[in-house]
């Protein structure tokens, strides 16, 4: 497996600007987004503060931005990273697909995360709390479980379940109607607490409580300390500096996942930082 | 590392060493493959400490007296009392603060 010099997560304004401040530094990357770049940016009426970009509307924002990539020959690997695992002098990027990524560096630019953990959550973590359906599954073998999917992509995971477990509730967050092959029962109830004692025993919604061994938790995009074990947060937030540092040596943050305020210039801004600290770690290391 | 296999195998050497960290695992768990390199190594660092790895599928009965619920799961003996717990991959520099 090779590894490359830094793996950028993100492909809004703070992605996009440290990919292509990297490219310029010669530096091996790879790109992880969406090909519809950031939906915060497609999706936003009028940007009137944006260097150079006068009253921009949010399409042609990305049009500008998709152009750039494509003259500097940057391109979007179009999957979804699970977890970040730091070794110290490396990183693993663990892929949707399954595969893994080596990078000795990382720069984080998935933008906030909207909402906290539930009541519960964090407290049940380990017991009875998943975030992985294919890592836990074996753990419930024949018990009752349920899943909250942030986004049809999960349904596939609650299926998964529903091969090795008893019971699969499955409670979505998303408007579209869910289709499953397996034997899931969905329940269209907003989930608000997770209860237990000295482990899970049951999810409780707006209407009602569901006794079950175990809640898995299958969010759109993980909260910063889920998708990379042992970073230092405040709030919503990763803890940073001002050259986007983390407490975790080679691996750097850009745009909202730094912190407020939420503007597009202060992201790509914050991108470009992040490039350059990260390009000067890979010459400390190099010495 | 040593793998243990079987309860009272896993008895005798939480009693007999005065610091022991147990890395639970299974086969099957792709962040335990993950973490074990982190785990090895911590062992490398730490002598004076021992480091063993419990398979859930082969002993059951120690998964459910340590009401461990997700793996990979962490667990650190001082004078043969469980002393601190973590669950799922951690860096290096967290696992060193177990054993203090």
């Amino acid at each position: 497996m090779s590894r490359y010099d830094i793996a950028i997560i993100g492909s809004g304004p703070a992605g996009l600007e440290a990919a292509i401040t990297a490219k310029i530094r010669n530096k091996e990357i790879i790109l992880f987004g969406s090909r519809d770049l950031s939906k915060k940016v497609n999706s936003a009426h009028e940007v009137l503060n944006y260097l150079g970009l006068p009253s921009i509307s949010g399409k042609d924002m990305e049009e500008a931005f998709r152009r750039h990539i494509q003259e500097m020959g940057i391109e979007i690997t179009e999957d979804k990273i699970t977890a970040v695992y730091a070794y110290g002098d490396f990183f693993m990027l663990q892929r949707n697909n399954g595969e893994l990524v080596e990078a000795t560096t990382v720069i984080l630019a998935t933008g906030v995360v909207a909402g906290k953990p539930y009541p519960g959550e964090e407290a049940f973590l380990g017991r009875g709390v998943s975030y992985c359906a294919t890592c836990d599954a074996p753990l419930y073998k024949g018990k009752t479980v349920a899943v909250i999917g942030g986004s049809a992509h999960e349904e596939a995971e609650a299926d998964f379940l529903s091969e090795v477990c008893g019971k699969v509730y499955y409670f979505p967050l998303y408007k579209e109607t869910p289709s499953f092959h397996g034997d899931i029962e969905v329940i269209y109830e907003k989930p608000v607490e997770i209860l237990g004692t000295m482990k899970v025993s049951a999810l409780k919604t707006d209407k009602g409580e569901y006794p079950v061994d175990c809640v898995f938790v299958l969010r759109d995009a993980q909260f910063p300390g889920q998708l990379v074990p042992g970073l230092e947060t405040e709030g919503n937030a990763v803890k940073t500096d001002l050259q986007m540092k983390t407490n975790l040596p080679g691996l750097f943050v850009a745009g909202d996942i730094a912190g407020q305020p939420y503007q597009y210039i202060k992201s790509a801004g914050q991108g470009n930082v992040a490039a350059l600290s990260a390009v000067n770690y890979l010459a400390q290391l190099k010495k | 590392m040593e793998i243990i296999k079987s309860v009272q195998e896993f008895d005798e050497v939480v009693a007999g060493n005065e610091k022991v960290f147990v890395d639970f695992y299974a086969d099957w768990c792709g962040p335990c493959k993950m973490l074990a390199p982190v785990v090895e190594g911590l062992a490398g660092k730490h002598p004076e400490v021992k480091f063993i790895k419990v398979n859930v599928d082969d002993t059951p009965e120690l998964a459910q007296r340590y009401g461990i619920m997700s793996i990979p799961a962490l667990i650190v003996f001082k004078n043969g009392e469980a002393a601190q717990a973590s669950v799922g991959f951690q860096p290096e520099a967290a696992l060193e603060r177990l054993l203090y």
